[in-house]
């Protein structure tokens, strides 16, 4: 119990920082009682949406390391031996930062921004109005920033330079990272093709594209998250759940025509008396039109498939606000019999958004989690897969599964299912 | 402390011997009445807390715990005139005055509430105390003081001034006195000096009706009305009863009525097993009471509706924190009315969750509870407890793997013939409402087995909670124990023999007029009967809406 307490504290930092996974939550509308909901609609909330992939035990030769790792190894032996100690986690971050000249100032007084100092801001700036990019550049050289650098982070209340921030400017930091290099990983064919880079699901489907496990499936917190025993008993992105609503619904179990939509909540997801998701609440839509998703799919023998669509959706939790993109997106779910919905987001997942993610974590966050900003920036550019830029000719997404855990719910409200009218009346 | 609480017990018992008329005798035919005596009913904890709101404002906090208010015939408001103050409850009451006071006389409440002070002009405060005196007297006696009440109460605060080190802290310990008197706290009638023997003054009059309309005390205009003894004709408490009807704060009336009569005030005791019942909660708890007194008045005060549609209305209040309990989407963030389909299992206040999880167990449902609280309640009929002796173990094995649903169980629990006889009458009711868990989630099988919902009332064979739904909504005993109760709780005793041709009278006009809740309302308050004290029997002679034997029940 002890063990499985840390490991949800482990779980809950490492997501605090943004480590290299997401969770997000995922809903349908409409539940399937007989006093509630739209007929032929049912909707979930997802609790949990989590980087997925792996199955091979051989697949990582060693763990890849941590800032903090790499730092320490790169010390001389009685150095590393005095910085080593746990208790020593301040005084090693600090002597890292001054090395590698890494930069973190608050841009108003106040709580924001831990220790650091407050920038000096140039005149046009107002208090607590979001700098343009051009006053970002300003102060920044106002502030002795190398030329060209610096980045809001941390909620937009810090202005920083780190391998967070410019993770090309640190190649040190990817010192001894390892990627996932075994035959076998979940995932989906998305392609229809059986390349060198592919991997065989466990159940024998070969050409799994899944090269963002390939990436990051070697981070020990990665490692950790990709349990759906863990993840059943965590909420992530519980402030913004994504849900999926299904509707058309003629049989449950066979349906050759449904729509799917992913939205995302603008109300919390909460637990219930036992810990657990609360099932059946009712969830207003965030009012950004760009954040509902629809989909066509079908359902075969209770599995729910989808058609390929271009998605996105937000994951926010705690200084983390990323909005994901995901093109190609197909949902591959099987309806539970206790009503939940479990199974996987699979497509290319966009570099540029992924690593928005990673980045918002900052580089306190990444050192404390165990990761490389610089590790994970450069695994992904270079397994990346997906959507080619003609003009650069590099990929601009990279293959990824992600899965999820779902309970019923009600989508309401403005946004809810066009023309879907509850049985029951709101007056 | 001591001392206060040997005052108020002989205050209290003035209140009841004072007018030397106890122990006189008068009869009618019948059995031997008393002489009228005068009611004495402690405030209730929202009663209490209505009358600081009336005298000082919202702004000044009550805080602390009550006495447990105790119910006779299933009603507090009944039971408010059988209790008196134990020393704990004092203590209590005092902690609570003292805080009041202290807020009454505090920097930011002072000017608005005190509004004066010694000066050139008043050197000792007799005239600023006075005058506060005489207005928080008349809010919270609710009635004028006399004269030397305000004389003795200048004098303590000037004495208090000195012992006390200043003017306010005299006139405060004056007012933690008035909190903790008995004319605060207890409502008693005072005989009019004129007219019929058995008749009130005007202040009390205007008391009972408050309390009866607003569950508050008197507000300006009726103290006035009382003042100017308006409400003595037919015309002035007409007028009253009017314009308090048609006050916003009737409504609040009518929630106390069926919070009372519901007794839904339990529902904060509540707890359920949340591995079991995992959607349900305190906030739920809460939500599902507020649900029902919101649906109630929704049909019956807003809508001036038929009390008899409260067992057929589809018209649920409802509320986020209630979306999963009744698997429903809620798209108001806060309140709204709620309307079930046609078919749906939800139908009637037989059907909300609060009723439904007040009388299960914390992790199972219990026919015989709801069964129980149907007939003691709804139907006005007694259950007696069950004997000591009952072997629950059938009943209570949930698991069971050869008697998968509780109406299997309860009837192998029913092979004991002593326990059948209990259990007949409330299992019946109670079984009709197992489509409903035990926190109020509707459910179509247990154990994988179907529920039965069949059941019988008054030999009618039904099946379904809408089918008895629409029993009680025709069947006599319902509306006539609904007026029978609102009676009880106007008058705060129970029915007696002799007030049986009033109850007539009430069922009569009831029906006449639809059934309406505000009528029934209206009714009494305009009858002078209800402002009369009354003459109880010299031997117990209580008679129930709908006299049946005892029965037994709890499991």
């Amino acid at each position: 119990m002890l063990a499985e307490r840390n490991m949800i504290k482990k779980l809950a930092a490492a997501l605090a920082c943004g480590a290299a996974t997401f969770a997000t939550t995922v809903a349908l509308q409409a539940a399937n009682a007989p006093t509630g909901g739209v007929p032929g609609t049912r909707a979930f909330v997802l609790n949990g949406l989590y980087i997925g992939g792996g199955g091979d035990p051989k697949g990582c030769q060693a763990q890849s390391p941590g800032n903090f790792d790499v730092y320490l190894a790169m010390l001389p032996p009685d150095k590393r031996a005095e910085l080593s100690p746990p208790g020593k986690r301040g005084e090693l971050q600090k002597q890292m930062w001054k090395h590698f000249g890494f930069r973190r100032m608050r841009l108003w007084p106040g709580d924001f921004g831990g220790r650091a100092e407050t920038a000096k801001l140039p005149n046009d700036v107002q208090l607590h109005v979001k700098p343009t990019p051009e006053q970002i550049r300003a102060i920044a050289e106002l502030n002795g920033f190398p030329k060209d650098r610096g980045s809001l982070a941390y909620m937009d209340q810090t202005i920083a330079y780190s391998s967070c921030t410019n993770p090309y400017d640190f190649p040190e930091l990817a010192k001894g990272y390892v990627p996932y290099e075994g035959k076998f990983s979940t995932g989906m064919n998305l392609d229809g093709k059986a390349g060198s880079q592919s991997f065989t699901s466990p159940d024998g489907e070969k050409g799994v594209d899944n090269q963002l496990w390939r990436a990051v499936g070697c981070y020990k917190q990665q490692q950790e998250m990709n349990d759906p025993a863990l993840q059943e008993k965590v909420m992530l992105s519980a402030r913004s759940p994504t849900l999926i609503e299904v509707s058309g619904i003629d049989d449950p179990h066979n349906d050759p025509d449904v729509t799917v939509r992913v939205l995302t909540g603008a109300d919390p997801l909460v637990r219930d008396g036992a810990g657990k998701p609360l099932a059946r609440a009712s969830f207003s839509l965030d009012p950004d039109p760009t954040l509902v998703n629809v989909m066509h799919g079908r359902i075969v023998d209770g599995v729910l498939t989808t058609d390929p669509a271009d998605i996105r959706f937000v994951f926010r939790e705690q200084i983390i606000d990323n909005l994901r993109v995901v093109r190609g997106a197909v949902i591959r779910a099987s309806f539970r019999p206790d009503g939940g919905l479990d199974g996987g987001l699979y497509g290319y997942t966009t570099l540029t958004s992924y690593y928005d993610m990673v980045e918002h974590m900052t580089q306190d966050g990444a050192d404390n989690v165990g990761v490389s900003c610089v590790g994970i920036r450069q695994a992904i550019d270079r397994f990346a897969d997906g959507y080619r830029d003609r003009a650069t000719g590099k990929f601009t997404a990279i293959s990824s599964e992600m899965r999820f855990l779902a309970v019923p719910a009600f989508v309401v409200g403005a946004a809810a299912s066009a023309g879907a009218q509850s049985q029951g009346t709101m007056r | 402390m001591s001392g206060k609480l040997s005052r108020l017990a002989l205050a209290v018992a003035a209140g009841l011997a004072g007018f030397g008329m106890v122990g006189s005798t008068t009869s009618f035919g019948g059995p031997s009445l008393s002489a009228p005596q005068p009611t004495v009913r402690r405030l209730t904890e929202a009663q209490y807390r209505a009358a600081i709101a009336e005298a000082f404002g919202p702004g000044i906090e009550v805080v602390g715990r009550f006495e447990p208010d105790m119910r006779v015939g299933g009603l507090a408001a009944v039971g408010a005139s059988a209790v008196s103050i134990t020393p704990a409850g004092f203590e209590q009451y005092d902690a609570i005055a003292r805080h009041i006071a202290e807020q009454v006389f505090a920097e930011d409440h002072r000017a608005e509430l005190v509004g004066c002070a010694p000066g050139s002009e008043d050197p000792d405060g007799a005239r600023c105390a006075a005058s506060f005196v005489t207005r928080a007297g008349l809010r919270l006696y609710r009635r004028p003081l006399s004269e030397s009440q305000v004389r003795g109460a200048v004098a303590r605060t000037i004495a208090g001034a000195q012992k006390l080190g200043g003017f306010d802290a005299g006139l405060q310990a004056v007012l933690v006195g008035m909190l903790t008197s008995p004319d605060f706290l207890f409502r008693i009638d005072v005989p009019a000096r004129a007219g019929a023997r058995d008749a009130i003054d005007s202040y009390s009059k205007a008391t009972r009706l408050s309390f009866l309309l607003w569950n508050a005390p008197p507000d300006d205009a009726l103290l006035a009305a009382a003042a100017s003894n308006s409400l003595d004709t037919p015309e002035g408490l007409r007028t009253q009863v009017d314009r308090m009807i048609a006050s916003p704060r009737f409504t609040e009336g009518v929630r106390a009525f069926f919070d009372d009569f519901l007794q839904l005030r339990d529902i904060d005791n509540l707890s359920k097993d949340a591995l079991i019942y995992p959607a349900f909660s305190t906030t739920v708890a809460a939500a599902a009471r507020e649900q029902t007194l919101r649906t109630i008045t929704d049909l019956l005060v807003d809508n001036k509706g038929d009390y008899r549609d409260l067992f057929t209305t589809r018209r649920f209040a409802m509320t986020r924190a209630l979306g999963p309990i009744y698997n429903v989407p809620v798209t108001a963030s806060g309140w709204s009315i709620y309307e079930f389909p046609e078919g749906d299992p939800r139908i009637g206040l037989l059907t909300q969750a609060s009723l439904l999880a007040l009388h299960s167990h914390p992790g199972r449902t219990s026919p015989t509870l709801r069964g129980k609280s149907i007939r003691e309640t709804l139907l006005c009929q007694e259950i007696s407890p069950p004997p000591a002796n009952v072997n629950f173990a059938v009943v209570q094995d949930v698991n069971n793997t050869t008697l998968k649903t509780t109406r299997q169980r309860l009837e192998a629990h029913l092979s004991d013939e002593e326990c059948a006889s209990c259990h007949k009458a409330t299992d019946g009711l109670g079984l009709s409402l197992e489509q409903f868990d035990g926190a109020g989630s509707f459910r179509s099988t247990e154990h994988d087995e179907p529920i039965d919902v069949s059941g019988k009332f008054d030999k009618v064979p039904f099946s379904g909670v809408a089918a008895l739904g629409q029993l009680f909504h025709d069947s006599p005993k319902v509306s006539q124990c609904l007026v029978s109760t609102v009676w009880r709780y106007a008058n705060g005793r129970t029915v007696e023999v002799s007030d049986r041709p009033e109850l007539d009278t009430l069922n009569a006009s009831f029906a006449a007029n639809g059934h309406r809740f505000v009528d029934l309302m209206r009714t009494i308050a305009l009858d002078p009967r209800f402002y009369l004290m009354p003459r109880v029997p010299l031997a117990p002679s209580v008679v129930a809406a709908d006299p049946q034997p005892s029965r037994r029940g709890r499991s």
